[in-house]
């Protein structure tokens, strides 16, 4: 009995370190303009949504363009992963392991190595401060990670299913499409979970490749938020947790195809 | 017919091919190209200098070398205290009392957050008079254990430290509680029967075979103490005095605040050796091994 006591006490002592800054943050974001008098540890004497409007008002542009660059560069980046990590879980040919220990090599670089050719690159193709250039640049340094996830996953479907399938005719394509597909949905499902989380908190590629808010993704308008001093603490702590909340949300619902998407890709990589 | 076999295969690997060669590689050989010039305004490529930047760099850059310090020292503390911090979860959570799901959700939360909502989050914990934990500590009556935190120079790198710990020890404790999972049941059970306490059954045995969880923690944790920006530029700025300064948060302040691009590019490319050496290589090594 003492055992397990002691237990619940480190375990809850742990906990009391990651959940307290969230406890101020949602404490704060729910405080009126005088509640914030009494400091962020205080609970707040109402539960006031007045710094959440005004945040949302300051943010919605930028909550659509996060929108938008997520959802489609999610999308692109999977399918894309999932075709070249069928190949290289499914099919030798001369050089495979090269070419994919090299492309998977591209997710431990630093993107600041190649932050400004990106963005003379972007500037001169004209998709500087657009969805597209957001987009294309997410889905691009997406592959290494989308590849090695689906590569990983199909290393669980059998060989022996490809092999009858090419054997009665079906080409690469056909044999893709009518036998992985229909088998992919749990893994598009963790990887998409894994880009959508990646993409939509990403910060420097959005800070470096828009100007102003026309295309500017929502972690540099709560960046900006925090770096005014016009914005108060219940504001800016509003934003941060409504940027947080689409993320939590799918922590906490689909925890487990996240820790999924996390072993997949580091144990095995 | 080899030939004719391989055209489906070479279109369903084009896009990630081209795509990885183009944004990384060729970028990258392009960054080492910028910084050998003397590129300073936008739209006129500068003239080659050989590497005269890095010879700046390296013997007249106070700044540059006080960067580089500071990530390392972010490394340290960093990895340092969340590799332990991982194990000991990962052990409190394997012990199976009920209710640990709970636990491992919470533990796991931080890793949600973006870095710029962990660090506008943090910035009001670590605020010297109104900030949470100061607040907290006088409100239990530890006036003494307060601390100025991001206002001073000397803590506010560890304070960068502290919420990258926060952030990424859940990510630690989820691969060792795997690795610390699928240890064979059979070598428990004989532990058991040899009738060790349940402190030597982990220090003895349990955590000497994590070397391989290690390994995938480390590497992903010196991945991203490396690339730092999102959180140092929001929590302190660099600052104070470019106290909390990193390479990445220099690399962008030269290139893009003060437009010489030609010298943000040269420490950018330190950076990019920097990976090779402490992330590639070992990968590589790690890959070779692996397949002999």
């Amino acid at each position: 009995m003492t055992r397990n006591a002691l237990i619940y006490l480190v375990l809850i002592a742990l906990a009391f370190f990651y959940i307290f800054p969230v406890y101020t943050l949602l404490n704060t974001s729910l405080k009126t303009d005088e509640d914030i008098k009494y400091g962020p540890v205080t609970p707040t004497h109402s539960i006031y949504f007045g710094a959440y409007i005004q945040a949302f008002n300051l943010i919605k542009k930028q909550l659509l363009n996060s929108s938008i660059i997520t959802v489609f560069a999610t999308i692109i980046s999977s399918v894309l992963g999932s075709m070249s990590g069928y190949i290289f879980s499914k099919f030798r040919f001369k050089g495979d392991k090269v070419i994919f220990l090299v492309l998977v090599l591209g997710f431990y670089i630093a993107p600041q190595s190649i932050l400004i050719p990106l963005v003379i690159f972007m500037g001169k193709i004209g998709l500087f401060n657009t969805y597209y250039g957001l987009i294309l640049t997410h889905v691009a340094y997406g592959m290494p990670i989308t590849t090695l996830l689906f590569r990983n996953y199909y290393e669980g479907i059998p060989q022996e299913l490809v092999d009858a399938s090419l054997v009665d005719g079906c080409g690469t394509f056909k044999t893709y499409l009518k036998i992985f597909l229909p088998l992919s949905l749990p893994g598009f499902a963790v990887v998409g979970i894994f880009q959508f989380t990646n993409i939509w908190n990403e910060f420097l590629f959005g800070l470096t490749l828009t100007r102003g808010v026309t295309y500017q993704p929502v972690t540099v308008a709560v960046a900006n938020l925090k770096g005014t001093t016009v914005a108060a603490w219940n504001i800016v702590c509003a934003g941060a947790t409504i940027t947080t909340i689409p993320v939590v949300l799918i922590y906490i619902f689909l925890l487990k195809m996240i820790i999924k998407g996390l072993l997949m890709g580091s144990v095995k990589g | 017919m080899v030939v004719k076999k391989n055209i489906p295969n070479i279109i369903f690997i084009a896009p990630a091919v081209i795509l990885v060669v183009i944004f990384v590689y060729i970028f990258s050989g392009w960054n080492v190209w910028t910084s050998l010039t003397d590129w300073r305004i936008i739209g006129r490529m500068g003239k080659f200098i050989g590497v005269q930047n890095y010879i700046e760099l390296f013997t007249n850059d106070d700044t540059f070398r006080m960067c580089f310090l500071n990530t390392i020292k972010l490394m340290a503390i960093f990895i340092g205290l969340t590799i332990p911090l991982g194990i000991i979860c990962a052990i409190f959570l394997d012990l199976g009392v009920k209710g640990k799901g709970i636990f491992r959700t919470i533990y796991l939360i931080p890793l949600s957050f973006s870095f710029v909502a962990s660090a506008t989050m943090w910035s009001w914990m670590f605020m010297p008079d109104k900030g949470s934990i100061n607040t907290l500590l006088r409100m239990l009556n530890l006036h003494f254990l307060t601390q100025p935190w991001i206002t001073s120079t000397r803590q506010a790198i560890i304070c960068v430290a502290i919420v990258y710990i926060w952030q990424f020890s859940g990510f630690a404790t989820l691969i060792y509680y795997a690795g610390i999972s699928s240890v064979d049941p059979n070598i428990i059970d004989a532990v058991k029967v040899d009738g060790a306490t349940t402190f030597q059954k982990y220090s003895r045995v349990v955590i000497p075979l994590q070397k391989p969880a290690t390994l995938t923690v480390l590497l992903i944790l010196l991945m991203y103490s490396l690339r730092a920006f999102d959180l140092v530029w929001v929590l302190t700025g660099g600052g104070p005095a470019f106290s909390s300064e990193v390479l990445a948060t220099y690399m962008y302040r030269v290139t893009f605040n003060q437009n010489l691009f030609a010298y943000g590019a040269s420490i950018s490319f330190v950076m990019f050796i920097l990976s090779f050496i402490i992330i590639i290589i070992p990968v590589l090594i790690g890959t070779l091994k692996n397949r002999v």
